[in-house]
């Protein structure tokens, strides 16, 4: 035994006690929800009947039109979010960059938005929003832009008024990666590129841009991973409307449940979440293990 | 980088810089000064950004009326508890992975890494039953338990990489001298490590403070958080913009803080995660 505790024996000791609080309160309960989505299983039904009805919670999924739209308005508001925090944020990285004064002060203010609570973040932006008397109604007035209800009420606005809120907050996280990134990089190239004559565009897109590659695809997929965990936001704001345009995946996941409280149905759409976000984890992982070699 | 910038273009530079701090602060500047003004004047339209009636009136009516001691105190029960709960089941366990030779347990750093990907809503449902059915819905105990799940998997992930970086020799000299692998973890390893716990730990506490979805579903009113707590003090149809905010200042304190004045370990957590280590 002693012996044992003096060599890998005691690094597995030290993870096990981790392990187990794991098993017990993540695998089981994702196990436990593999079952009930096998299940017909209503909260209110009074006598808790829990039907086993196979994989029709599955089938079901994909013919309701609510899930498929809900799909279409996840992939936009991930695809809209990721987009341009990649790209504000690496503007950012470059801008922000040098160590002076000015812009180590930029830097740490910016890390503001992405500590702040999301439902917080919701609220305030609501309040911005707000048809009355929000300020970007009023200054996009002024600009000859009328948004009628305020633009988390207008069809047409809501998706781009949610995706900029969490650009505000997200972007910060990015260029706090890139800057890494950027720090990491080899100056030989850039002196070479100098000696060269090449000019500055050159060497962003033949230099820069290349060599931060591994950098750009992991903080691609981490973010997309995060963005489809939107809830928060979307629940202070818009609740998921105007009609259906900014019900995300999670936020009918949520309804499903704990409105509805068709507990088997949502447990499959759950299901269906986590099989997207663990193919792009996979994904993630593999960039990873390979960035190290 | 190697090139000089012009005189003209170290302006343009600058001038920038403050109007994308400027733009990225409007909210939050919005939101405190929203906190010390007149309800009329919250609402005035052309809106009133620097000069306006400076009023504690909303701070006194939040103090008097609303349950915001109580949602602090829940709030901090909860983030306290998870984050000594997360860094006592996580510290170690980044140990482990970090130096052992076991090319199994350094593997299992990305099965925590997946269970940091875990979109919450997915453990909701099944937690919410078993929950139910343990009688704990409501308990400070189910949401720091559900929080720790994926705080201690982020400690995991960010001590493994700190670990890694710290030197090994001293510890190897300890275990030669005949300390078992437990004591060059407590004596040696984790005096070196403190920075890196600091930092896991403000992440989680921040984790935990901000979490919505799971205290939606798992708290009573006896045990609401700072984020609930606002959402209920306000009807839909009637909202205090003025308290609303001040109830937003509590509840931002934490992330306030860290973000001005500890911003360097701040920085360290959020490049953990995209790089190896």
């Amino acid at each position: 035994m002693r012996r044992a505790l003096r060599g890998e024996g005691a690094y597995l000791l030290m993870l096990l006690p981790l392990l187990v609080f794991v098993a017990a309160i993540a695998i089981y309960p994702l196990l436990f929800s593999f079952r009930i989505s096998l299940f017909k299983y209503r909260l209110t039904d009074p006598n808790q009947v829990q039907t086993f009805v196979g994989l029709d919670n599955y089938l079901r999924a994909f013919q309701d039109p609510i899930v498929l739209t809900s799909i279409q308005v996840t992939l936009i508001y991930v695809a809209g979010t990721v987009l341009l925090e990649m790209s504000l944020g690496l503007a950012l990285a470059l801008l922000l960059a040098s160590e002076a004064r000015l812009m180590r002060g930029a830097r740490s203010l910016l890390l503001l938005p992405m500590a702040l609570p999301p439902l917080v973040v919701g609220l305030v932006w609501k309040s911005l929003y707000n048809a009355d008397f929000g300020v970007i109604p009023y200054y996009l007035k002024a600009l000859g832009i009328d948004v009628g209800r305020g633009p988390l009420a207008e069809l047409n606005w809501a998706m781009l008024a949610v995706i900029l809120i969490d650009v505000w907050q997200w972007t910060p996280l990015l260029m706090i990666i890139f800057l890494a990134g950027l720090k990491g990089l080899p100056l030989e190239p850039y002196e070479a590129a100098f000696a060269d004559g090449a000019t500055r565009w050159q060497r962003f897109v033949h230099i820069t841009l290349p060599l931060l590659k591994p950098t750009l695809l992991v903080a691609l997929l981490l973010r997309t991973m995060q963005s489809f965990k939107v809830f928060d936001v979307i629940y202070a704001t818009t609740g998921g409307g105007p009609g259906s345009a900014t019900t995300v995946l999670n936020f009918h996941i949520y309804t499903v449940g704990m409105t509805f409280f068709d507990m088997g149905y949502a447990a499959a759409l759950a299901n269906v979440l986590l099989v997207i976000i663990a193919i792009l984890s996979a994904l993630y992982i593999i960039i990873l293990e390979r960035q190290q070699l | 980088m190697m090139q000089k910038r012009s005189k003209f273009e170290q302006g343009l530079l600058t001038v920038l810089t403050v109007v994308v701090v400027i733009l990225f602060m409007i909210p939050v500047f919005w939101l405190i000064t929203t906190s010390f003004k007149f309800g009329r004047e919250a609402f005035s339209i052309p809106p009133k950004w620097l000069f306006f009636d400076f009023t504690l009136r909303n701070y006194e009516d939040v103090l008097a009326t609303s349950k915001i001691g109580l949602y602090l105190t829940n709030s901090l029960i909860v983030s306290l508890g998870a984050t000594v709960l997360s860094l006592v089941l996580g510290v170690p366990a980044g140990y482990a992975i970090a130096r052992s030779g076991s090319r199994v347990l350094n593997m299992s750093a990305y099965f925590f890494l997946l269970l940091l990907m875990v979109p919450p809503v997915a453990m909701l449902i099944p937690f919410y039953l078993i929950m139910r059915d343990l009688h704990l819905l409501g308990s400070y105990a189910s949401l720091i338990i559900l929080d720790t799940v994926f705080d201690a998997a982020f400690v995991v992930w960010m001590m493994r990489s700190y670990f890694a970086d710290v030197p090994r020799e001293i510890e190897e000299a300890a275990l030669v001298d005949g300390a078992s692998r437990f004591a060059a973890f407590w004596r040696v390893a984790l005096p070196l490590s403190i920075p890196g716990i600091v930092a896991s730990a403000l992440y989680v506490i921040i984790f935990s403070w901000n979490d919505f979805l799971f205290a939606l579903m798992l708290t009573s009113p006896e045990t609401k958080t700072i984020p609930l707590g606002i959402l209920s003090s306000f009807s839909a149809v009637e909202i205090n913009w003025g308290k609303m905010a001040v109830m937003c200042i509590f509840a931002i304190v934490p992330a306030l803080f860290i973000s001005l004045f500890l911003n360097r370990y701040f920085i360290q957590g959020a490049t953990m995660g995209a790089t190896k280590g």
